[in-house]
């Protein structure tokens, strides 16, 4: 009766034995390694590369609303304050203008492009993935920046200014980059929704009052103090850094995104009732 | 009676919602703003994952009372609103329940990437299971403690002695056709009638129904659902029996009688049972009958499990533990409390050594873990690199205000209200507070300096009538900002009433002054106090009263250590009901360098957000506080 080291012994022996199933189960093991690990890495690492939509706005919008409505293609559920960001997958028709409600049925014809819809957090705390997402994703087509425009008369600042750091941030993105290749264009949709409600204003006012709200946010912040952290040095060279739209110009209008290669639209629609599709379109546009 | 029961994701879609009452939707809305988001109330009151309701405190909003509990890894929170007034001690039970049997069912649906879609209607039918059981349990006994499943089949199995586990249904059933007539007179005895006097005796047809087949259910259903078995019956009853039932079923002799039908009828049943589950005859009760036991048998598993601990042998062991070591290279790895144990502690040791107070620290350590736990780590990422992301994020979260301020619209707005609102113009009136020393007046002058800059019209107001040489340190201030800014076009008074007044009735006056002479700004100033002095401090609701400031600022010095957190919760507590900090001004950061601790410390203390730092001693040394650059500092490791 060997003993088990005697037989660790014999087991190594045999192992260290030029044979032929040493061979074959060493080559097995040298040739499979590198592919399992591989497997093991790109598992974890969903590779996405769809094209993508942000649904940017304050809180209350209906940003998930419009998620839920386009997903589920009959109506909107109910919605609470989001935490955290959701996206969905949802096709569009290439060569034919179809309205949402048939595009999301499996059967609907024409030619499909699958995209992504990205609803983020509208919380004042939870911005950063909105902010973020802006700057860093990639295949990123166009921007929602949702809005209620029936209680826009009181949140007109707070909206005017979270809609400031998204336009900035795009122009950013592209004044920023220094080689002579412009980054694509990333068009902006400004929803103003719930045009059901009696006190909603419709599209052209709330243009207005966004344009004039944002010159003076514009100005505000052109006197404002500097942020901690931006030195001195800083201050010189970027003098035009913060100022939305073309520089020294005394009134702001959204027609001044165009020299950052931003379009920015204005459409009023009701997820409630169902009126999106102007919304569809404007998104179906630009994938 | 419950008002509303939701289940919602946090991306904020509700998956299902059941609703008995009008409740306004900002109730649940104002719930996740406070507890999720801003975690108001407490150091981790936050969302604690899998943790029982009745561990969560319940959140109260007027009138209604909100009890929830939240599963992280899929994201989901459970919660039921009711009105305060109703003391409803089983809405603990029916949410942990339904949590339980959500996530068994639907659970698979929710990790779904990238839809929203949970086909979860028919939850419907199991809400209502445990709404009635929980309901019944409390209306017949009147105890506070709701009967659970689990404790009644332990009776039963007690009762039967060597049983094998079955689901409890089946079990009893089975149990019933071995032993039946002998075993049923004893049974019956030792139940204690709870017949459902509460449930309606409607009619005589279902009492006659009732009683022979609650001689055989009556051992597993007593203490549960009383009000059901009536009318869950009285459909067979009328179908087979017409006669001679005795609505007497306490008594001997009685039972007897009725023993032979109850085992002709246990067996009619089982092979019904064991043909069909839920069809043809009586359909809508086997239905029933099927969803009581799947229930039963999820909540069983579900703490069957909890209660056993996974062993696995030592190659199992060992396996694990090279697995975990190739996960840690490679990443991928899920995230246990263990391994994030020892990491977690060098940040929050980490933090500490940037002038973090220790109670802000653990509270970032735990609300990190509780985000990491379960999270699997990404491609090449270390655990260290993980953790540094989510105290980021953490951070982040944490420093930035709910709502961005803009100190020159704010003023804009009050002094020059726009023609639709019915405001009047007046002055926009800003005071400072702080403890002994910190650089209350200094910052004053500084803002005051900055708004000097756009061209306002400012009167400061000597409001520490207390100190030598405080006036005289202001004027000296407001002299030098006059020089300053005669260019600028800036205006700056000065408003004093000497040494020994009121401070309060110093400020009101000074108010006055400034709205008839068309001031755009009052910045007022006071004396220092030290916040755990209560004679002190008790001036400020009267201060507060009388000025009605539109923004109280406190200054904080960075260099303060962990007094920061009982400073700033004292300070934001002594204005009186309703009133709390606007704001921190941080000073002297420009002396710590990377130890900017204080400003989580007292963010972490009030929840309100840092406006200003002050970075050195001259008058532009001020700026707007940078959350990004607060993080990179905090996270700076050199």
């Amino acid at each position: 009766m060997p003993t088990p080291m005697e037989q660790l012994i014999e087991y190594i022996e045999y192992i260290l034995t030029p044979s032929t199933p040493v061979f074959v189960v060493g080559a097995l093991i040298v040739v499979l390694v590198p592919i399992i690990v591989h497997i093991f890495v790109t598992q974890s690492t969903p590779y996405t590369s769809l094209p993508s939509v942000v649904l940017v706005g304050p809180p209350g919008a209906g940003k998930t609303a419009l998620l839920t409505l386009l997903e589920r293609g009959d109506a909107a559920i109910s919605t609470h304050t989001s935490q955290v960001p959701q996206s969905i997958e949802l096709t569009v028709s290439v060569d034919q203008h179809l309205s949402f409600r048939e595009a999301v049925k499996d059967d609907a014809p024409g030619e499909h492009k699958k995209f992504l819809l990205v609803d983020t957090p509208g919380h004042g705390k939870l911005r950063n993935f909105a902010m973020d997402s802006l700057v860093a994703r990639e295949g990123l087509k166009g921007i929602v920046f949702m809005l209620d425009a029936a209680t826009l008369d009181e949140n007109l600042a707070a909206t005017a200014n979270y809609l400031y750091e998204v336009l900035l941030a795009l122009q950013k993105r592209v004044s920023s980059v220094k080689t002579s290749k412009t980054p694509s264009a990333i068009n902006v949709l400004i929803a103003a929704n719930k045009s059901d409600l009696f006190t909603a204003l419709p599209a052209t006012l709330v243009k207005s009052n966004l344009e004039a709200e944002l010159g003076r946010i514009r100005k505000s912040r052109s006197k404002g103090l500097l942020a901690s952290g931006v030195g001195i040095d800083d201050v010189d060279n970027g003098e035009n850094d913060d100022w939305l739209g073309e520089y020294g110009s005394e009134k702001f209008t959204f027609g001044q995104m165009q020299e950052f290669n931003l379009e920015v639209d204005i459409v009023g629609g009701s997820v409630t009732e169902g009126k999106v599709d102007k919304w569809w379109h404007w998104v179906s546009e630009r994938l | 009676m419950l008002d509303t029961f939701e289940i919602l994701t946090t991306s904020g879609v509700v998956l299902w919602s059941r609703s008995y009452a009008q409740v306004s939707p900002s109730i649940i809305n104002n719930f996740i703003t406070d507890v999720f988001i801003e975690e108001k109330g407490g150091a981790i009151a936050g969302a604690k994952n899998n943790q029982s309701a009745a561990q969560n405190p319940p959140y109260k909003a007027d009138q209604h009372t909100l009890k929830w509990t939240f599963v992280k890894e899929l994201g989901i929170i459970f919660v039921a609103v009711y009105r305060s007034l109703l003391h409803l001690s089983w809405v603990d039970k029916l949410v942990d329940n339904l949590k339980t049997i959500f996530v068994d069912l639907y659970g698979d649906q929710l990790k779904k990437p990238n839809t929203t879609l949970v086909h979860c209607h028919k939850f419907d039918g199991y809400f209502d299971q445990q709404l009635r059981e929980l309901e019944s349990t409390t209306a017949t006994k009147g105890a506070p403690a709701p009967a659970f499943a689990l404790e009644t089949d332990e009776t039963i199995s007690g009762n039967l002695g060597d049983e094998p586990p079955f689901p409890p249904g089946l079990k009893h059933r089975s149990a019933k056709t071995q032993d039946g007539a002998h075993d049923l007179p004893s049974t019956v005895e030792s139940t204690p009638i709870a017949t459902p006097t509460s449930s309606r005796p409607s009619t005589p047809g279902d009492a006659e129904g009732f009683c022979p087949y609650v001689i055989g259910r009556r051992v597993f259903r007593q203490e549960k659902k009383a009000p059901k078995k009536g009318r869950k019956w009285d459909a067979d009853g009328f179908a087979d029996e017409e006669d001679d039932v005795q609505l007497d079923y306490s008594a001997a002799p009685n039972s007897i009688t009725s023993d032979s039908e109850v085992e002709g009828r246990s067996t009619v049943i089982d092979s019904v049972d064991s043909s069909t589950w839920g069809t043809k005859t009586s359909k809508g009760q086997f239905v029933l009958r099927d969803l009581d036991d799947e229930v039963h048998d999820i909540l069983a598993s579900a703490q069957s499990k909890s209660s056993t601990t996974t062993k696995s042998g030592l190659v199992g062991s060992g396996l694990s533990t090279i697995n975990s070591l190739f996960r840690n290279v490679v990443g991928g790895k899920t995230l246990t409390k263990e391994d994030l144990a020892k990491p977690m502690d060098g940040m929050k040791e980490h933090l500490i050594k940037k002038n973090v107070a220790p109670e802000a620290a653990v509270r970032l350590r735990d609300s990190v873990e509780k985000e990491l736990l379960g999270v699997k780590t990404g491609s090449f990422e270390s655990i260290d690199t993980r953790i540094k992301k989510a105290m980021e994020v953490c951070l982040t979260k944490m420093l930035t205000p709910t709502s961005s301020l803009d100190l020159l619209r704010d003023i804009e707005l009050v002094t020059r209200p726009s023609g639709f609102s019915s405001q009047k113009a007046r002055p926009y009136v800003m005071s400072i507070v702080g403890v002994n020393g910190v650089g209350k007046s200094t910052n004053l002058s500084k803002i005051c300096y900055f708004l000097l800059q756009n061209k306002m019209r400012v009167l400061v107001v000597a409001g520490d009538t207390f100190r030598s040489g405080a006036v005289e340190q202001l004027k000296v201030h407001v002299r030098n900002l006059k020089e300053l800014t005669e260019r600028e076009g800036g205006q700056v008074e000065i408003f004093e009433k000497g040494y020994g007044g009121d401070a309060a009735t110093v400020a009101r006056d000074a108010v006055r002054s400034a709205t008839s002479e068309g001031y755009d700004v009052v910045l007022i100033d006071t004396a220092g106090r030290r916040h755990n002095d209560q004679r002190l401090m008790s001036n400020l609701e009267k201060f507060a009263k009388l000025a009605n400031p539109d923004k109280i600022l406190m200054v904080g010095e960075a260099l303060v250590g962990n007094d920061s957190v009982a400073q700033a919760r004292n300070f934001n507590a002594s204005f009186g009901q309703g009133r709390t900090l606007d704001g921190f001004i941080i000073s002297k950061c420009d002396t710590v360098g990377d130890m900017v601790g204080t400003l989580v410390s007292i963010v972490h203390a009030t929840n309100v957000p840092v406006l200003f730092v002050g970075v050195g001693q001259h008058y532009s040394d001020i700026r707007n506080f940078s959350v990004r650059w607060a993080v990179e500092k905090l996270l700076n490791s050199s």
